[in-house]
């Protein structure tokens, strides 16, 4: 037997399930109630994660700038190499890419560490030097593993001549290289501080310089086998040095470190620089037409006798060498680069954000504080403002006035200002948004809860009531009350929805709690970045689900008012 | 007249809770806020530097002296010279104000103009599919933040189609000797479309949601059903008898939003850089310009304070019921 007292427990439910919108208000609202519970499982990443990833890119040179091309491989390439017909590219994890005839071919070589130079001869004679003291020479088109001892990393290399070469690497290691006996000379560096030696290059007077941490710089002459320190008039870390036939020269480095020399009695000198982001690779020809490549997608051009100037680049991807033949020109990485601005896609539904955080994840996590802001506020703003215009339109008089001029007070404050100052009063935190949301919202509660009340009072059901004897409580809350339910219900769905939309507000003016994840604060971001605009996927899904919670539970309020409110059910 | 006593008393009380707020705001900018001469000194001024700009704007002097000298000069409505633009306050305020009022009264002229009316025709269409739609689009244009429907709007608008400009109330570099020339041109208008249709999209819920739910309950009360009993036509009991006796609720709100419409959007502001007094009062809040910020406050307080006592008047005439005391 279901006592009577229970059904009339649940005949608002029912009520509720027989107004159509009222039931896909509450199928919403439950779905992202569950989004927000479970927003660690459905989130596939946390939502502050930065997403990388490593790719062979290759971006090619042109007239509108530097654009990417087909990715070589998945992981990133190192260094490159090229003779008439033929160009190799080394990059991580053993990976060599031969092109002849235009395609790229991804060749066998007998290693797994990390390539990080390469060296060719007109010839053929091919070197290839990396990590773990990797030794790699060609023979006809295999690759002979040359053992060297060495657990540390080699990073460049240079033909001395058609059968030696110079190795630098890590510890200022500096290797001769005979082919005509495979045999290895360690060579006594001048400096013997430890530094890494990062490139080097054959100079045109038969000597081979070399560049490395710090600005060092040093000589080696074959003939008189020598090595002699020189300066270039930088102390910043040199990542890469090239050598024009006439002997034009450039070293590049660390901050944009731009050293040129002109031609080979020219003295070193320091160009200006457009970016002091880190460099990793230079070219130059005779006449002093250079390029520069770096991190984030870095490229820096120079024309002859002019400045150097930042060029159009369509990716932040992490550039490591510079190929040129008479193709043209091409850049190549990357590293772990950061994926920004990634449109949506099968691994990022909403794409991903100026600092590569998964957006979808994101979005999931906005849901807990909207729920939290939005149900919280309007519960603090409801038994406020009820009560509040339930007393002050009940006794009016000195009271009423009291109340009111306080409404009034309070109404004279605009809400986002307010929220600014409590902010800077204390630190941002969701209590100031929760606590700027309830203050500033009770008004239009109180108020329109005192009209009605201020007509409900004059009516002759409460002038019965106060002639029966009833106490004013009992007249404001049992015979009052019940008649401005209809009203107090709309006004709590309608300020859950508002309290949605105020805590999106602050989070969206920046005025959030810092290090939290809210809707609001993803169109912060994005309006912020600037690159909203362009990035659609980016504006799009915050602003759904505000749109979506708040809609869901007004949709609620509708059925919520028959309910409370049987004559709006009677007619019809 | 015979409430003349109760509107003088109220005059008084909304003087009163206009001189709370302007007490409240000055303790809690100059206490709470950082010191301005922190904000605009920023390039390494000298402490005697330092000293002397405070001077200037009168910080030096102790806080009650700062405080009966703001109220002298607020009473003559000299508001005195803001610390940023170091101009006069007076002079910057009516201009924003103004750029606020024509985007918002605009906004609020489409909104109820459409929202009303609806709002009533809903009502007697009740149960129908038209019912349901026109309080899903109210509705669903209520629950989306206006920041984010002027970002979609100006990237639908602005950046793809290119029909509308997204930013600013005039082309750039535009002259203009005073504030009609200013707005009375067509481009200032072509400026309008955007923010005014999302201010009013956000707005028209409010209306026709209090119209339609007011209107059922009137349907209920018996001179409705007298007017029936008469006989007369449906459209003259929606329009004549029921209509005019549920726009009371609404009349409240209007009065509500145009009073909150000096303090305008503004996030609408923000997003669209609509150079009005709303996003001139977070600037102010944030560089600790107290004349600036102090003013913007009292004149929005004034509006709503002024307007909300309006509605309590206009309660009793709307409704003989409620009876001013």
């Amino acid at each position: 037997m279901i006592s009577p007292a229970l059904k009339e427990a649940f005949a608002p439910l029912r009520l509720m399930l027989q107004d159509r919108l009222a039931v896909v208000g509450l199928v919403v609202l439950t779905l992202i109630f569950c989004m927000a519970l479970f927003a660690p499982l459905i989130a596939p990443q946390d939502p502050f994660a930065i997403n990388e990833d490593e790719d062979g890119s290759v971006l090619m040179r042109t007239n509108d700038g530097w654009i990417l091309q087909p990715s070589l491989g998945l992981v990133a390439l190192n260094d490159t190499a090229s003779r008439s017909g033929e160009d190799l590219i080394v990059g991580r994890k053993g990976s060599l890419w031969i092109r002849t005839a235009d395609r790229w071919e991804l060749t066998d070589v007998p290693v797994t560490a990390d390539l990080n130079g390469i060296a060719l001869t007109d010839a053929g004679a091919a070197i290839i030097v990396g990590s773990e003291g990797t030794l790699l020479l060609r023979n006809g088109s295999d690759w002979e593993v040359i053992a060297t001892n060495l657990a540390l990393s080699l990073n460049a290399v240079a033909w001395l001549d058609d059968t030696a070469a110079l190795i630098v690497g890590e510890d200022e290691t500096i290797l001769r290289f005979d082919t005509t006996d495979n045999s290895l000379t360690p060579l006594v560096s001048p400096l013997n501080r430890g530094m890494a030696l990062n490139a080097v290059a054959l100079d045109i007077d038969g000597s081979a310089l070399v560049v490395g941490e710090r600005g060092v710089a040093m000589r080696y002459v074959p003939a008189a086998e020598t090595i002699e320190l020189v300066r270039l008039g930088s102390s910043r870390g040199l990542e890469d040095l090239h050598i024009s036939p006439s002997g034009t020269a450039l070293a590049i480095g660390e901050r944009g470190t731009l050293i040129r020399r002109d031609g080979a009695d020219g003295r070193w000198t320091v160009d200006k620089t457009p970016d002091s982001r880190g460099l990793m690779a230079g070219w130059i020809n005779d006449e002093g037409k250079g390029f520069a490549v770096g991190r984030n997608g870095i490229v820096m051009e120079r024309a002859p006798e002019q400045d150097w100037v930042l060029a159009d680049t369509e990716s932040e991807r992490h550039l490591r060498t510079i190929l040129v033949n008479d193709d043209g020109v091409l850049a190549l990485g990357s590293d772990k680069f950061v994926i920004r601005f990634a449109p949506p896609s099968a691994q990022h539904w909403f794409g991903t954000d100026h600092l590569g955080r998964d957006l979808f994840s994101r979005s999931m996590y906005g849901s807990r504080i909207a729920l939290l802001v939005g149900f919280l506020g309007a519960t603090l703003v409801m038994i406020i403002g009820t009560n509040v215009g339930l007393v002050a339109g009940y006794y009016r008089g000195k009271t009423d006035t009291i109340l009111m001029r306080t409404v009034d007070v309070m109404y004279g404050i605009p809400f986002e200002p307010f929220a600014l100052i409590l902010v800077l009063l204390f630190t941002p935190s969701l209590g100031i948004v929760i606590l700027a949301v309830s203050l500033l919202t009770w008004r239009t509660t109180a108020r329109l809860i005192r009209a009605q009340v201020l007509s409900l009072r004059e009516r002759p059901f409460v002038k019965a009531a106060r002639v029966a004897g009833a106490s004013d409580l009992r007249i404001m809350y049992l015979h009052i009350l019940p008649n401005v339910m209809p009203l107090v219900f709309l006004e709590l769905a309608i300020t859950v929805g508002v309290a949605i939309i105020a805590e999106a507000t602050l989070s969206f003016l920046g005025l959030g709690p810092p290090q939290s994840v809210s809707w609001g604060g993803i169109l912060h971001d994005a309006r912020l970045s600037g690159a909203w605009r362009t990035a659609w996927w980016w504006n799009l899904p915050p602003g759904i689900f505000i749109m979506m919670t708040v809609l869901s539970v007004f949709f609620i309020s509708r059925s919520l008012e028959l309910v409370a409110n049987p004559r709006l059910r009677a007619r019809k | 007249m015979r409430n003349s006593g109760y509107l003088i008393r109220r005059f008084l009380q909304a003087l009163l809770a206009l001189f709370i707020i302007a007490t409240l705001l000055f303790f809690l900018f100059r206490l709470g806020l950082p010191d301005p001469t922190a904000v605009l000194v920023s390039e390494g001024l000298s402490p005697e530097q330092r000293a002397d700009v405070r001077r200037q704007f009168g910080l030096d002097l102790p806080l009650w002296n700062q405080y009966l000298i703001f109220l002298q000069n607020t009473v003559t409505g000299d508001f005195g010279t803001s610390f940023h633009y170091r101009a006069p306050v007076s002079e910057i305020i009516w201009e924003r104000l103004g750029n606020t009022l024509v985007l918002m009264l605009a906004a609020i002229f489409v909104s109820y103009g459409i929202g009303v009316p609806l709002g009533a025709w809903l009502s007697w269409r009740r149960g129908t599919s038209a019912d349901s739609w026109g309080i899903f689009f109210g509705l669903m244009f209520r629950s989306a933040p206006m920041f984010w429907t002027g970002m979609i709007a100006i990237l639908v608008f602005g950046v793809w189609l290119e029909w509308l400009p997204t930013s600013g109330m005039r082309t750039l570099p535009y002259e203009a000797s005073g504030f009609w020339d200013k707005i009375l041109t067509l481009d200032f208008l072509h400026h309008l479309i955007l923010p005014a249709m999302i201010v009013a999209m956000f707005y028209l819920g409010s209306p026709l949601l209090i119209m339609r739910n007011t209107m059922l309950e009137v349907y209920g009360e018996d001179f409705i059903e007298m007017a029936r009993a008469k006989g007369l036509p449906e459209r003259s009991v929606l329009f004549r008898h029921a209509a005019r006796n549920a726009l009371l609720p609404v009349v409240t709100q209007l009065a509500v939003t145009i009073g909150l419409a000096a303090g305008g959007q503004v996030v609408v502001e923000v997003v669209f850089s609509w150079p009005g007094l709303g996003r001139e009062i977070l600037n102010a809040v944030r560089t600790s310009d107290f004349p600036l910020a102090q003013a913007c406050f009292l004149i929005m307080a004034t509006f709503v304070i002024f307007l909300n006592l309006l509605v309590d008047i206009l309660y009793s005439t709307l409704d003989p019921r409620v009876r001013l005391s």
